[in-house]
């Protein structure tokens, strides 16, 4: 490759970490390993060694988020991919590798890409995730065939299995350097030898796993696509125009592909890969399953500049997800036979530009639930394109508009139970002319069998001992506190703790403006002190 | 001056071929077709308003999208479904856009109109100029989707809207069965602008919503009951006052 110099002629270079004995190495490259320098080893020993010795700290937060984009690249050979350790992709092939020309022509494939852009790899290719990793640590550009874990693994190093260091070593005490050596062993005879159960478990599950006698889950990187095509770019690409036509292409391909099989998809995902093992991700959400190429393609409209090109982009590939049987309704041929006026699919049509547009969740609807408290009566849904329903009809009066946190006002009313004679809010005084009410709406007792967590206390830190300073007042506050804390245990749940009941109130002042107060407890309930006022609705 | 020059063009005016020329009744067409601005009258009216022309639209049942800028969903509030049979006999059912700039709000509301999906569109924004509702205007007739726009006491100046009200609240009626309790909702509505009737504007309404029959009557100045007595005088007796809060 032009431009990459070969190993032998680079200066020795380690990544250094701080562990709780100092500098030591993390990584080293070939020319370093050379010169004796191993991970592992204190960075004061490795200058010793080597004196010209180049040096960085590692930064492993970023390793891992490269290592995820490069596992975001390789979608484009098999749409499965995993994060495999600090240092390792897996990818599932199942299915994939007739694309290639077999499993040794999807390696080759996987091999030239990435030499094309100077990533060192190790790949191998296995039935099983397990006995793949070792391979690749281990063997690399082997191929096991199907079954044939047994045979490959027998004569590797038990270090390529990836244990624990403690396990490695203690294996290696045992005389057992080699996997093939580790099948016929008692297992019982063995776990006894242990620390503990666990580590010997952990050994005997890595073993099963590499041969395929124990399941191994996989988690995906991203979401496996329901379905996908792609358009490979002859040259890398870079305009929008390109972009643009190459989207539509896919979308048409898709979009046929669905309906083929009667299917709508609610997601659409479309990868650019660029040249540079790097990739880009627009992806846009339907609220019910569509598969019209116009809809889909509006809404990538508002989205697709954000693509970055980079370098230029030579695969696109457009994945459908949550796919899901469409509803095709017949028009209704008059409007009296029509179940509702609004068309759900038009709708959701509407609901879903507006969301590519404004942001997610800014189109919703309110659902009405069985709840007392106004503010939980409805629920704020996404909107999917049915209509929400009309809500049951309530006895007392209700606000035309309803603030979403009711706002603390300051009242003047008749205690222990009139109406408020005189209120601020929003630091402007209104007259009450004429009052209805109260209509009490107690709290969902139900919902409150556990306390909910105590406010932090206003000073931040709570004071746990008397002061040192000579200050009765407080010392004395302090022990009240304690006391009372070690009564509220003694009953169990503290009572002032329980939400208050509220009385609403429908006032209206001189101006003819009517508004929604409630009073939130009752004089002496026990439940704090002297009870609140708050402004939560105004009525038309 | 420049709504006469429009109007001489015919582009506002509601298809004058489709419909029979009539003496359009009151709330002369409000809710039916064309764009409609229904402004407050003072900081704090606009539950009034948004009242009035939930009381007074003539749409078609079906759903009513609501674009809400966000700024006046924390200054008046959400609109409350349970709230919404005291007002209007048909069911509506509500879909809210929320939205955080004015610019979004507006091509939400036009985005609703060209999709031809709601009965009625209720745009609440803080201003739009000129351009902007010739430009809904335009939208609306050519979809035959009503346009409600909700909007705040400084709205004034030229609009390319079928009509503009102005809404105040005023003390209710007098409640039969209570004295001291609020009665049948009042408002005094100012039609300052209206391109459908050849009537003198601004003209004054004092209209009255009786929530049994949902129906919106408007009532004469004489008619209307004199301030109501304050509760304290009657049978609540002052005991004690307490200031709380």
């Amino acid at each position: 490759m032009a431009g990459v110099r070969p190993d032998s002629q680079k200066p020795p270079f380690v990544l250094t970490e701080s562990g709780t004995h100092g500098l030591r190495i993390a990584a080293a490259n070939k020319p370093a390993i050379a010169l004796g320098v191993t991970p592992g080893l204190s960075f004061s020993d490795a200058r010793a060694r080597a004196p010209h010795l180049l040096s960085e700290p590692i930064d492993r937060k970023a390793d891992v988020e490269a290592l995820h984009q490069l596992g975001l690249w390789l979608i484009r050979i098999a749409p499965l991919v995993a994060l495999d350790g600090e240092d390792g992709l897996m990818l599932e092939t199942t299915g994939c590798a007739h694309l290639y020309g077999g499993e040794e022509g999807l390696l080759a494939e996987l091999s030239r890409l990435l030499t094309r852009d100077g990533i060192p790899h190790q790949a191998a290719i296995a039935g099983t995730q397990a006995a793949a990793a070792t391979l690749a640590h281990s063997r690399a550009r082997t191929v096991l065939p199907v079954r044939g874990e047994v045979e490959g693994l027998k004569d590797l190093s038990i270090t390529a299995l990836r244990l624990s260091n403690e396990a490695e070593t203690l294996l290696r005490r045992f005389g057992l350097t080699q996997i093939g050596q580790l099948y016929e062993i008692d297992r019982k005879a063995l776990t006894r030898r242990f620390p503990s159960k666990s580590q010997a478990e952990a050994v005997m599950l890595r073993l099963d796993q590499a041969l395929g006698r124990r399941p191994e889950p996989i988690r995906p990187l991203q979401p496996v696509a329901a379905r996908e095509v792609r358009l490979a770019c002859p040259e890398p690409i870079a305009s929008s125009e390109a972009v643009q036509y190459g989207l539509q292409t896919l979308a048409e391909q898709l979009c046929a592909e669905l309906a083929e099989h009667g299917l709508g998809a609610r997601g659409f995902v479309l990868r650019a890969f660029r040249a540079d093992s790097t990739q880009d991700t627009v992806r846009i959400e339907a609220a019910r399953p569509v598969r019209n190429v116009k809809h889909v393609l509006r809404l990538f409209a508002e989205r697709i500049d954000r693509l970055d090109p980079g370098f230029g982009i030579d695969l696109l590939l457009l994945e459908a997800h949550r796919t899901g049987p469409m509803s095709v309704s017949a028009i209704a041929l008059s409007g009296d036979l029509a179940a509702s006026d609004s068309d759900p699919v038009v709708l959701a049509a509407l609901a879903d530009r507006i969301q590519a547009k404004l942001g997610s969740d800014c189109v919703t609807m309110d659902v009405p639930q069985d709840r007392h408290l106004p503010e939980l009566a409805t629920k704020r849904e996404a909107f999917t394109g049915d209509l929400p329903p009309a809500p049951e009809p309530v006895k007392g009066p209700r606000p035309l508009r309803l603030f979403e946190t009711p706002e603390h006002v300051a009242v003047l009313a008749e205690v222990p139970d009139g109406p408020p004679q005189r209120f601020v809010w929003r630091r402007i005084a209104r007259h009450i002319v004429k009052a209805d009410g109260p209509e009490r709406i107690s709290p969902e007792w139900w919902q409150y069998q556990a306390p909910p967590p105590r406010a932090p206390s206003p000073d931040a830190v709570e004071r746990r001992w008397l002061s040192p300073k000579l200050d009765r007042r407080a010392d004395a506050q302090q022990i009240a506190k304690i006391r009372a804390e070690l009564e509220a245990e003694d009953v169990g749940i503290p009572i002032s703790n329980l939400p208050r009941a509220r009385d609403y109130y429908r006032v209206e002042d001189t101006e003819g403006r009517r508004y929604w107060l409630y009073r939130d407890g009752l004089y002496e309930d026990g439940r704090g002190g002297s009870p609140n006022w708050y402004i939560h609705g105004l009525f038309s | 001056m420049i709504r006469d020059d429009f109007t001489a063009l015919g582009v506002f005016r509601m298809r004058p071929s489709d419909r029979p020329r009539q003496a359009p009744s009151f709330p002369l067409g409000l809710g039916e077709s064309g764009v409609y601005e229904i402004v407050e009258d003072r900081f704090g009216d606009l539950p009034a308003a948004a009242g009035f022309a939930l009381a007074a639209s003539q749409h078609a049942s079906g759903a009513v999208i609501h674009v809400q800028q966000d700024r006046s969903a924390s200054n008046h509030g959400r609109l409350l479904p349970h709230g919404l049979p005291k007002l209007c006999s048909k069911p509506v059912p509500l879909i809210t856009v929320s939205a955080r700039r004015q610019r979004d709000a507006l091509w939400s509301v036009e985005e609703a109109i060209l999709s031809r999906a709601a009965s009625l569109v209720i745009g609440e924004i803080e201003d739009l100029d000129f351009t902007a509702s010739r430009r809904l205007t335009l939208a609306a007739q050519r979809c035959g989707v009503p346009v409600i726009l909700l909007l705040p006491y400084t709205r004034e100046g030229a609009t390319a809207a079928t009509a503009r009200w102005r809404i105040a609240s005023t003390p209710s009626a007098r409640n039969r069965f209570d004295p001291y309790a609020p009665g049948a909702t009042r408002w005094r509505a100012v039609l300052e602008r209206c391109r459908l009737a050849d009537i003198a504007t601004p003209f004054t309404f004092d209209l009255e919503l009786d929530h049994e029959t949902l129906s919106l009557s408007v009532v004469s100045e004489l008619a209307a009951d004199p301030a109501a007595t304050h509760p304290a005088t009657g049978q609540h007796k002052a005991n004690g006052w307490r200031q709380t809060g």
